[in-house]
């Protein structure tokens, strides 16, 4: 054993140290910006992250297909998180190393939250397409996102929900951030307003089979499901198994729901989203229309959000007019801020028109779209 | 072993005991030089701080897996307990202390202290169950943990639990030592009379209480120690990683603690460490490597290094090629080395590789006879027979 | 009392995966954990030929055959070898194979969830309440099942070789019993119990991925202990038990996050106060 483990140490040292220099080698050849993100491409939500990374190449190459800005083109990477905040910190530090200077963040927030509190040493600037939790951005400056964040649907949904049915229910995940986070609002809202609901709840061990919470809710006008779409149809079909035919009504998580039903589900969904595929809006119909060109898919919410992140980007560096393609991401971070924040910046986008605030809330107008 | 160059018991310095500390060692000045030169990309620092902990997983399960063989599937489990606990401790400690690295040292010990708590508990079911069934208990922990810390608001429940981060360049330096000592603790156990009755029990439980081993002592001992480092490992996953979400610390996770041990060889100590490194290092390699689907590629690696090492090992009709191929036969083939019994140290493995079988048919000795005929025993039988 | 009913169907599909753990532990002296992935092969089975012929009863018997096929594979390639090697080494080379298959159908169909949408019969009405008829199918199939395995191991030659093998297995090779036969069978009809466990699983949550099987096995692992291992009633009553327990814990929304917490303290519980189970039978280690 002797002699093996000093040869496999010796081999180990060794293929260690190349390693250790592999990265030095990757300096950037040609003058670009360098957009750096990470989402999940593997996994159960890779769906999302390979969403946000096709909107946010297409924006990519419509840029620079037009000439970049001053002449100057952007280089966009999405490394693979499988939505866990330990590969979010390994992608944020190898985007580093290969020199990124301004970001979209992560795709969810579990891993956002890693990316972001990585990002807040360096004061680099992200703005994040889909983390909606409301931490990422509190209490940094540097963080900014085009989503709703998870309170606003949740005291959204119960203003809705009172104004329109009298019985209510509720299914969420204890597991998620996002779907808790939305819960929490929701659940505080509901105090505020003294209506009561009743709750049932998964977790990710669990989150399969539904009789018992539909069951439960059997009685109830409208289910309040604040998660994402491939429990939601499960539980639609849950429903139909029962004959429930409560409302069922959703967030944006909700958004490619239709995928995951047959006819044999009955129940009308509804969901808050800030992008609804068939508008006729300008914006949104050309994005629409150019993402089918490009994937030969339609595009979904996560999609059209990346798109927007990087046209955020885009347009608040040529509202300060950034010149050196070597600029520091402490340097672009401080300008883009202010362009971003000021009173005169507005991005008209596939998700709607949008202003950003110092919090880096984004305010835009929701919508409820109805599936069937 | 009364020929032994060794005088009496005492141990002289041999460079083969010290191997994994010169190596590691080394290996870390050489890292804070090149890191305090700004040499070091992030990821590396990153990378190097994982394959810190993992060493200390890994070791610290194959005390259960390798010397003391009950398999433990909630190796996770008592590394959540101790990233939780001790990243809490660390978070109001913070408030009180004013140096990082007295919080450091505090935490890890807090959250080692209270992991070997419920390796206690887990412990006591060991006394009375073996095997499967202790697998099944240890999984069962996992899960349990997992569940619970997940619904304790204070601990942050789906959202994670945020912690004071460290500057990785500088936790890899502390997490590198820390490793140092956790292997000299493991190595000194396992060499003690200590370790010797561990893998008595390991060899033949019945027989190690009859030697007189107090086999509950040393069972729970085990499962205290190897929990204690793996709440350590915990910590330090806790300081790199911000929030530490307790998805992470699944029942996979445990298979790849467990991946590492097995691949480096169970009972091994140096096989850990060199396994731990490897998987690691490959698992960093591949993440960006990999994607879509094909990730499960990393799973299905994993699956063939357990069905292949363990048959290899393991499975009665491979016995002859695994002699054949043994790394230990084909060094000492190397080298040269004539194993006798005169040159046998304290070094009591080596018996082992003494031949006393006796081989079928083998001539052993001739019978000269005064007029010259040469004839072996067998030949002679053979002609009675006829 | 629909809780009941959803628990009772549930606790039948447990049942089943159980029978497959009792049989295999009892009669080869392993714990397969790769048993619930065979679940998992089962619906995929059951998938890709729903998806190629249309015709559910074809899929089914598709899915026996794939599973029963998968299973003595697995015996042959992976457990056979390690005969008479120690316990630790066949517990992990079950893991393995559990991660093995898993990972192949990753690659096979991906990781995101699929739906499968197998023939609902709608729902009837028996006393006022509303029961779907996947539920009574699935808990009379569960019950013949059960009935025709007891009558096996205790009437036909083969299950009584089984028996045999399971009590002594030196004692029964002297005897002129093929032991490798027996236990090739053992796992033949595990795996094609599991066939079934995947129908019922479809039958009642529509969608089918690579991770499938791992946390019903581990539980219906959990019903067998709490029955007692080794034992085919208490098979199926730990897995009733067991379904039922965690429909009601799921009902109560105060512990139903705690819910895998709570199964699985059952099961430490159990195997540290009366480690046979209900129904299992005492053995004394020898030396």
């Amino acid at each position: 054993m002797k002699k093996f483990t000093k040869v496999a140490a010796t081999v180990m040292a060794v293929a260690m140290f190349a390693s250790v220099f592999a990265g030095c080698g990757a300096s950037t050849a040609d003058k670009q910006f360098f957009i750096g993100s990470t989402g999940p491409l593997t996994g159960d939500a890779s769906a999302y992250g390979n969403s946000v990374k096709n909107g946010a190449q297409l924006a990519v190459d419509e840029i620079n297909a037009a000439g970049g800005l001053n002449g100057i083109t952007f280089k966009f990477d999405m490394k693979d998180d499988k939505a866990t905040a330990e590969d979010a910190a390994t992608g944020y530090d190898a985007l580093m190393d290969a020199g990124m200077q301004i970001s979209i963040g992560s795709v969810t927030s579990g891993s956002c939250e890693s990316f972001a509190s990585k990002s807040v040493e360096d004061n680099l600037f992200f703005i994040t397409p889909s983390a909606s939790a409301a931490s990422i951005i509190t209490g940094r400056d540097n963080a900014f996102r085009v989503c709703f964040g998870d309170p606003d649907q949740g005291t959204l949904a119960a203003a809705e929900l009172t104004s329109k049915y009298k019985k209510i229910g509720a299914i969420y995940d204890t597991s998620d951030p996002y779907s808790k986070g939305i819960y929490e609002a929701f659940d505080a809202e509901m105090k505020k307003l003294n209506v009561t609901f009743a709750t049932q709840s998964f977790d990710q061990e669990n989150k399969k089979d539904f009789s018992t919470q539909v069951e439960a809710l059997k009685d109830c006008d409208v289910i309040f499901l604040p998660i994402y779409y491939t429990e939601a149809g499960l539980i639609a079909k849950a429903c139909a198994a029962k004959s429930v035919n409560a409302v069922l009504f959703g967030c944006d998580g909700l958004d490619g729901v239709a995928s995951q039903i047959d006819s044999t589900v009955k129940n009308s969904i509804k969901y808050i989203t800030p992008f609804d595929v068939n508008s006729t809006e300008k914006a949104t119909a050309d994005f629409v229309s150019k993402y089918k060109a490009k994937y030969n898919e339609s595009p979904d919410q996560f999609a059209a959000d990346g798109y927007d992140a990087i046209y955020a980007i885009y347009e608040a560096m040529k509202a300060a007019d950034v010149k050196d393609a070597d600029v520091k991401p402490s340097e672009l971070c401080e300008t883009v801020k202010k362009a971003i924040t000021a009173d005169s910046f507005k991005l008209v986008g596939a998700t709607g028109t949008m202003t950003w605030d110092a919090s880096g809330a984004c305010n835009k107008v929701p919508q409820i779209v109805e599936v069937q | 072993m009364g020929k032994t160059k060794a005088s009496g018991f005492m141990p002289r310095f041999k460079l083969k005991h010290y191997i994994h500390y010169i190596v590691i060692a080394l290996f870390l000045i050489v890292m804070m030089i090149l890191s305090s030169n700004g040499m070091l990309p992030r990821a590396t620092i990153t990378l190097l701080s994982r394959i810190a902990y993992s060493i200390i997983l890994a070791v610290s399960l194959n005390l259960v897996v390798g010397f003391l063989g009950e398999l433990s599937l909630g190796h996770a489990g008592f590394m959540c307990v101790g990233a939780y606990i001790g990243c809490y401790f660390a978070n109001f400690l913070h408030t009180v202390i004013g140096s990082p690295l007295v919080v450091l040292i505090l935490s890890m010990l807090v959250g080692g202290l209270v992991a070997a708590v419920f390796g206690f508990v887990i412990g006591l079911p060991a006394l009375r169950l073996k095997g499967d069934y202790l697998a099944i208990v240890t999984l069962a922990f996992g899960e349990i943990v997992r569940n619970v810390i997940k619904n304790l608001p204070f601990f942050g429940g789906a959202m994670g639990l945020n912690t004071t981060k460290y500057k990785p360049a500088s936790l890899f330096i502390v997490a590198f030592v820390v490793v140092l000592l956790v292997l000299a603790l493991i190595q000194n156990l396992i060499r003690s009379k200590h370790g010797r009755a561990i893998t008595a029990i390991r060899d033949n439980e019945i027989a190690a209480k009859a030697m007189g081993i107090n086999v509950t002592f040393y069972k729970l001992f085990v499962f205290v120690v190897s929990a204690f480092f793996a709440g350590i490992a915990g910590v330090i996953y806790g300081h790199l990683n911000t929030p530490i979400i307790y998805t992470v610390f699944s029942y996979n996770y445990s298979i790849e603690i467990l991946v590492m041990v097995v691949l480096g060889g169970m009972g091994s100590i140096s096989g850990s460490i060199i396994a731990a490194t490897l998987i690691t290092y490959v698992n960093f390699v591949l993440q960006n490597k990999l994607s879509g689907d094909l990730a499960a590629l990393k799973l299905l690696i994993y699956a063939l290094i357990l069905i292949v090492a363990v048959l290899f090992n393991n499975a009665p009709a491979l016995r002859p090629l695994r002699e054949k191929l043994n790394f230990r036969r084909l060094a000492e083939k190397f080298s040269k080395k004539v194993r006798h019994p005169e040159n046998i140290r304290d070094d009591d493995a080596a018996w082992n590789r003494i031949d006393t079988k006796i081989k079928m048919d083998e001539i052993l000795s001739v019978e000269l006879q005064p007029n010259g005929a040469f004839e072996p025993d067998r030949k002679k039988k053979k002609k009675e027979e006829k | 009392m629909s809780i009941l009913l959803d628990g009772l169907s549930l606790g039948a599909i447990y049942a089943l995966i159980a029978l497959g753990y009792t049989m295999v532990y009892g009669i080869a002296k392993m714990l397969n954990f790769a048993h619930g992935d065979i679940i998992m092969v089962g619906a995929y089975a059951i998938l890709s030929t729903l998806t190629m012929t249309g015709n559910p009863y074809v899929a089914v018997i598709a899915a026996i055959v794939v599973c029963t096929l998968v299973g003595i594979l697995v015996e042959k390639l992976a457990y056979k070898p390690l005969r008479g090697a120690s316990p630790l080494a066949v517990l992990i080379t079950a893991i393995g194979v559990s991660f093995f298959l898993q990972s192949i159908a990753q690659l096979a169909y991906g990781a995101k969830s699929r739906p499968v949408s197998l023939p609902s019969f709608g729902n009837i009405t028996i006393g006022g309440v509303q029961i779907s008829v996947a539920t009574v199918l699935t808990l009379v199939i569960g019950a013949i099942i059960m009935a025709a395995l007891t009558f096996f191991v205790k009437k036909t030659r083969i299950g009584r070789a089984m028996q045999a093998v399971s009590e002594d297995r030196g004692a029964a090779q002297l005897m002129g019993i093929n032991v490798d036969r027996i236990i090739m069978i053992t796992f033949a009809i595990g795996s094609a119990l599991a066939a079934f466990a995947s129908l019922f699983y479809l039958m009642q949550i529509p969608s089918t991925s690579p991770t499938l099987g791992s946390m019903p096995g581990i539980k219906a692992f959990t019903a067998a202990v709490i029955g007692g291992i080794g034992s085919i009633p208490g098979a199926m009553i730990g897995g009733v038990l067991l379904g039922i327990i965690e429909k009601v814990c799921q009902s109560i929304s105060v512990i139903s996050p705690y819910t895998t917490a709570i199964e699985f303290s059952l099961l430490i519980l159990i195997l540290l106060v009366k480690p046979i189970g209900l129904l299992g039978k005492k053995r004394r280690e020898k030396v």
